[in-house]
């Protein structure tokens, strides 16, 4: 042990520095907590990945009256509601004008439906397929159902009707056939189902096969979009809202509580990282005013050692090593926490949402790194100052 | 250092005083390296004030004390680091050892920033000045007198061009004090130093240069 250590370590207590130790560690873990928590969280809730999230809307007009037509949207709704602030991305559902029969083969036994088709942009759908495509002579088509389609019948219809439940892979296998009849033409075709969409809740055809197959067996006059979706980047603005109900818009899927959910994430984080900075600066506070008793009661010990020919950089030293072992002990063991904390919250969320998150806790090692930088920046500067103070009375 | 000049200084304290008669305040004075001084004062008129202001540890003075012509008010804080580690040493009045350490540590302290001395020629000293069975003892421990003799060894724990010794020989027999010139003696010779003693009525048995009243 030095000999300058041996000196300066008295009066050092143990009670002012384990309580700073301890609410620093409290606030650390804390804000560390809060950050990394709301990290690992934030992009569940929001952009792309969105997993609980839905930012696209599917807007309709109310049926007025029981009778012919339908209420549709005109190019100047369109147009006007491109041109809002909240919309990202418009898109319009087209409709098959044109019967569609379809049908598979059971046990020998030939079951077949009628059914009606629609198309919406390719960017607006949830479901990735290289499958996914048509071009006029093709005679497979890709198709898309809801899979509300497939719980209701492995969840409801399969349970009740003793039939067996069928999983994605299998109707994935199945061949359906597709007659197509309009306009005086006929013509047979192949579909398979691609995929499942948890946005749209119809049955999508591609949008190259709805023009060429409307062209071919459609009858009478496009009558104008009956439903429209689109891509908002907060479905609770109020705005949005406001906008819908002064043109009696309705919205058919209405929006997950995903940006609800955000905000109340983001409020959740601030509050938790609000009490920690709190911890934190109170515990700064109290390793100041401990320090500056230290130095306070050491005074005539480092005047000396200055008089003696020590530099004011050589006598701070000691309290800037002891500075440092504090706040690095406090990051080190507030990591470990985070490690521990993060650990059995991504094994809940991987329960419940099948989702695997990383077991680093990245975000807190970052935050709290550059934290205790500040700190023992802070805490170097002011032993320093004063040390400076001391050794330039004169 | 080869000299420091002090150009009509007083004290603050006695700036008001119109009888000032005195060989060194509020005159020229220049003190050489090489040379012996022995300042006599009688107290209260500001002997370790004047040590203190040469040593850079109170600025409550009116006038301008040099080094090698730089005034000393101009010297910044690692610039009086170099002067107390290579220039100037002191055996302070009030010695300023630490209590809590032994009489060796206190002089450990020193020379592990300076790296000066072996401490076999530290043990000597000890012996030499007849407190070798002390190397352990806790300075809070000793006698004012065996105290002395630590601080002394610790002020010759570095290279000097000035030794200023404030009443080194206060609390010491005629024997000790004689041994302790002997030492000083011979480490100013083999430094080429400047010596400035005061004394209050007891100095050390020297035959000193320049004899000034302050």
């Amino acid at each position: 042990m030095s000999l300058i250590w041996q000196l300066l370590r008295k009066h050092i207590s143990i009670f002012e520095l384990a309580i700073f130790f301890i609410a620093n560690l409290i606030g650390m873990t804390v804000i560390l907590a809060g950050v990394q928590i709301y990290s690992d969280l934030q992009p569940m809730l929001s952009g792309e990945k969105s997993l609980i999230g839905n930012d696209y809307l599917i807007i309709t007009r109310p049926v007025e009256r029981m009778g012919i037509g339908t209420p549709t949207f005109s190019d100047e709704d369109i147009n006007d509601l491109n041109e809002q602030p909240f919309t990202i991305n418009l898109g319009t559902f087209t409709a098959s004008r044109f019967e569609v029969d379809g049908s598979i083969v059971f046990n020998g036994q030939r079951l077949s439906t009628m059914l009606f088709f629609e198309s919406v942009p390719d960017n607006f759908i949830d479901v990735k397929s290289d499958k996914w495509c048509f071009s006029p002579g093709d005679t497979v088509i890709p198709i898309i159902l809801p899979r509300n389609y497939l719980n209701l019948y492995n969840f409801g219809f399969s349970q009740t009707q003793q039939l067996p439940q069928i999983t994605e892979d299998i109707i994935k296998r199945v061949e359906l056939g597709i007659r197509l009849e309009g306009n005086g033409k006929r013509s047979d075709h192949t579909a398979y189902i691609v995929g499942f969409s948890e946005r749209l809740n119809t049955i999508l055809v591609p949008s190259t096969f709805m023009d060429w197959a409307n062209s071919e067996y459609g009858e009478g006059e496009d009558d104008g979009h009956t439903r429209l979706i689109l891509e908002v980047s907060n479905p609770t603005d109020p705005e949005l809202t406001a906008y819908l109900e002064e043109h009696g818009y309705e919205i058919e899927n209405k929006p997950a509580e995903s940006s609800k959910a955000l905000s109340i994430l983001e409020v959740g984080a601030a509050v938790i990282v609000g009490i920690g900075v709190m911890f934190s600066i109170l515990s700064l506070i109290i390793l100041t005013l401990s320090i500056y008793l230290l130095l306070q009661k050491n005074i005539t010990k480092l005047e000396n050692l200055v008089l003696i020919g020590y530099s004011p950089a050589r006598v701070a030293m000691p309290y800037n090593v002891m500075a440092l072992v504090l706040n690095i002990s406090v990051l080190i063991i507030s990591i470990v926490a985070i490690f521990i904390v993060q650990s059995i919250y991504t094994g809940h969320i991987s329960e419940w949402l099948g989702i695997t998150l990383s077991a680093i806790p990245t975000t807190a090692i970052i935050v709290g790194t550059l934290f205790t930088a500040a700190i023992v920046t802070f805490n170097i500067f002011i032993i320093n100052r004063k040390i400076r103070e001391i050794s330039s009375r004169r | 250092m080869k000299e420091i000049k002090l150009h009509n200084v007083v004290p603050e304290i006695f700036a008001s005083r119109v009888d000032l008669r005195s060989d060194i305040w509020n005159r020229e004075v220049i003190l050489e390296r090489g040379k012996r001084y022995l300042i006599k004062a009688a107290s209260g008129t500001g002997k370790s004030s004047l040590c203190s202001f040469l040593y850079g540890q109170r600025g409550d003075y009116s006038g301008t004390i040099s080094f090698d012509d730089r005034d000393i008010n101009r010297l910044s804080s690692s610039e009086w680091c170099e002067v107390r580690q290579r220039s100037i040493s002191i055996l302070f009045q009030d010695l300023k050892l630490f209590g809590e350490l032994t009489a060796m540590q206190n002089v450990e302290i020193k020379n592990n920033i300076t790296h000066h001395r072996d401490m076999a020629q530290v043990v000597q000293w000890f012996e030499e000045l007849g407190i070798g069975d002390k190397l352990n003892t806790r300075i809070d421990r000793m006698s004012y007198g065996q105290q002395q003799r630590v601080a002394l060894i610790r002020a010759l724990c570095q290279p000097f061009d000035f030794l200023l010794l404030d009443e080194p020989i206060s609390h010491l027999d005629d024997a000790n004090s004689d041994i302790m010139r002997d030492i000083i003696l011979r480490e100013a010779e083999r430094c080429g130093a400047a010596l400035i003693a005061t004394s209050i009525g007891k100095h050390m048995n020297i035959e000193y240069d320049i004899c000034l009243n302050l």
